[in-house]
């Protein structure tokens, strides 16, 4: 396929410091998740403070996204908002190791989960305004495998730390980890990132209409349809690795702890090895294909979890869960970029998307946890198969092909003439 | 640039005097214990004889007594059991079993398992910072998940008898 003129051609240094960036990010992050409740059981904290600790972040957590979406479409340097984000996150970081106190860690928490919500979309915004509408969705299949080898590695890396030296080295860890991701985000020019483009493309006034943001996005079918999808995905999927890692403990004998490790580390290195040529099917093939096949590893498996009793061919399956998340991480904010090409509200969008994850991810533990303690494992994976296929269901019947048709024959449409109003079609 | 180095010298005086306002009370408080562990450890039980000011206390060293909270259990052939997560008591307030937080990496995959206080031995925190548990891990793996609203199964070694059978005699089961 032949690139259409007037492209933006950032600098290689650009490009390898956001490579670096994503990598180091990922590392950053994994400390915080479930880890904290080990950390802070450690620390002689009671179940019902950490309960709340994660409650309260995870609230944090939701409620930002929108906020966080909205703050990064009016920022003026998308690379400034995100190196604020890093410090906030590495101080939390700090506070978890050096004062695990309840006041403390719950402002902690409480940080982290705003910065996070303003971190996702900024590297999204960052990548679209260095290389543009044309060539994001390669761009995004590079984040993806970084982020995953990121994460993948930091997960064992951590794991060894916590083993060999103590849990607070993992968070020292952390801290340690955020001063090359700010050094990485130092490499990228912020000459190169178009602010408008990071954001998705001028706005066009609409003539008597006051700039009612978000409702403007409520009104955008497909931007609306590929949230409940997403949404219904995370429903289905988040509560499937702690259920069958709980199983996995359960089953194996000696080699419980390695086998949960590869429960979470098979689907990071299937994403590292799938998403680039991810990112350059959806240019080849479109969106459509790709969100289905991604959709349609998830109740396969659902019910092979269900099925399935030797702990060795439950990791296997892991493997459709790196298919899976490898289409959704370079999907989401590609599809969001498609659909709010010429708004101005690219972020605000994928905050809005990011809510509809949130909500699914949490309801998912508590529908999983509900059936799984009465009905049994197989029951809740039934379930959640059943949930996956519905949401799958609503993906082939409602939702449209979003690529824009200059991408597909950009001899016509050179970028420089996008079309002011985005594709109309979904407008 | 005087003026900072005179305000960061005021920093540093002030914050000594804070370190040497916290370190006294401590002091006097090691003295205390000190003067007081050996007719602690002679009658622990016993009230003072004459009524005075304040609460009535017992002092035990610090090595003789610890939280469990928190704590790290192995089993008795060194495998890793998990944490204490929580303790266990009957209506009439005696210790029946502790919960640990058991398997899991990162803290995804890990089961809240219920085990008998007489399974749990103490080694002298000197020597070890682990409590140990006469099970093993094959026999905590499978064992049915703490979890509120439930009947709690709670795991004893073999051939030991419950803890306390003070609150229902007829619930334990083998």
């Amino acid at each position: 396929m032949q690139r259409p003129e007037g492209l933006p051609h950032p600098s290689a240094r650009s490009l390898r410091g956001l490579d670096w960036f994503v990598f180091c990010l990922a590392d950053v992050q994994t400390g915080f998740g479930p880890f904290v409740a080990v950390y802070l059981t450690a620390q002689k904290w009671t179940q019902i403070d950490i309960g709340l600790i994660m409650t309260v972040s995870g609230l944090v957590a939701l409620a930002g996204q929108m906020p966080g979406g909205a703050l990064v479409d009016a920022a003026r340097s998308e690379r400034f908002v995100a190196a604020l984000a890093i410090i906030a996150i590495s101080m939390s970081a700090l506070a978890y190791a050096a004062w695990p106190v309840f006041g403390i860690v719950i402002a902690a928490a409480v940080l982290h989960a705003a910065a996070s919500c303003v971190l996702g979309p900024a590297i999204a915004a960052i990548s679209l305004g260095l290389v543009g509408h044309f060539a994001v969705s390669e761009r995004l299949g590079r984040n993806a495998r970084f982020a995953s080898i990121g994460s993948g590695l930091a997960a064992a890396g951590m794991g060894a730390a916590g083993y060999l030296i103590s849990n607070r080295a993992v968070f020292l860890v952390t801290v340690a980890l955020c001063v090359p991701t700010l050094f990485a985000l130092s490499r990228i020019c912020d000459d190169e990132i178009d602010t408008e483009r990071a954001h998705g493309g001028k706005p066009v006034p609409h003539p008597g209409e006051p700039t009612a943001t978000f409702w403007e996005l409520a009104r955008n079918r497909p931007l609306v349809i590929f949230a409940a999808c997403v949404a219904l995905f995370h429903l289905a999927n988040a509560a499937m690795l702690p259920l069958v890692a709980s199983i996995v403990t359960m089953r194996s004998t000696q080699w419980a702890t390695a086998l949960v490790g590869a429960c979470i580390v098979v689907p990071q290195l299937v994403v590292a090895a799938l998403s680039p040529s991810i990112g350059r099917r959806a240019q080849q093939w479109g969106r459509r294909p790709l969100v289905l096949l991604g959709f349609a590893a998830l109740p396969i498996r659902g019910l092979l979890f269900a099925v399935a009793a030797n702990p060795y061919l439950l990791v296997a399956v892991q493997v459709l869960d790196g298919i899976s998340a490898a289409v959704f991480a370079v999907m989401v904010p590609l599809v969001i970029a498609d659909v709010t090409r010429g708004t101005g509200h690219f972020n605000l969008a994928q905050g809005v998307v990011g809510s509809g994850i949130g909500i699914g991810a949490s309801l998912s533990m508590v529908l999983a946890g509900y059936v799984s303690d009465h009905l049994g494992g197989p029951a809740a994976f039934y379930g959640l198969a059943a949930l996956a296929a519905s949401g799958f269901a609503l993906m082939l019947a409602m939702m449209p092909e979003t690529r824009p048709d200059s991408d597909a024959s950009p001899t016509t449409t050179p970028e420089s003439c996008r079309p002011p109003g985005g594709p109309q079609k979904f407008l | 640039m005087g003026n900072l180095v005179q305000i960061f010298a005021a920093a540093v005086i002030a914050l000594s005097a804070v370190a040497a306002g916290e370190i006294s009370p401590g002091k006097s408080g090691r003295q205390l214990s000190q003067s007081t562990e050996q007719p602690a450890e002679a009658a622990p039980e016993a009230p003072a004889a004459a009524p005075r000011e304040g609460t009535p206390a017992t002092v035990v060293d610090n090595q003789q007594i610890e939280g469990i909270i928190g704590k790290s259990v192995r089993s008795s052939a060194d495998e890793d059991m998990g944490r204490v997560i929580d303790i266990l008591v009957n209506r009439t307030g005696q210790v029946r079993g502790v919960v640990i937080d058991f398997g899991g990496f990162l803290g995804v995959g890990s089961r809240k398992v219920a085990v008998d206080w007489s399974a749990l031995h103490f080694p002298d925190s000197r020597k070890s910072n682990n409590i140990t548990l006469d099970l093993t891990r094959d026999q905590v793996r499978v064992a049915p998940e703490y979890r509120a609203g439930v009947p709690v199964v709670i795991l004893r070694a073999p051939e030991a008898q419950p803890t306390t059978n003070a609150m229902s005699p007829g619930s334990d089961k083998q």
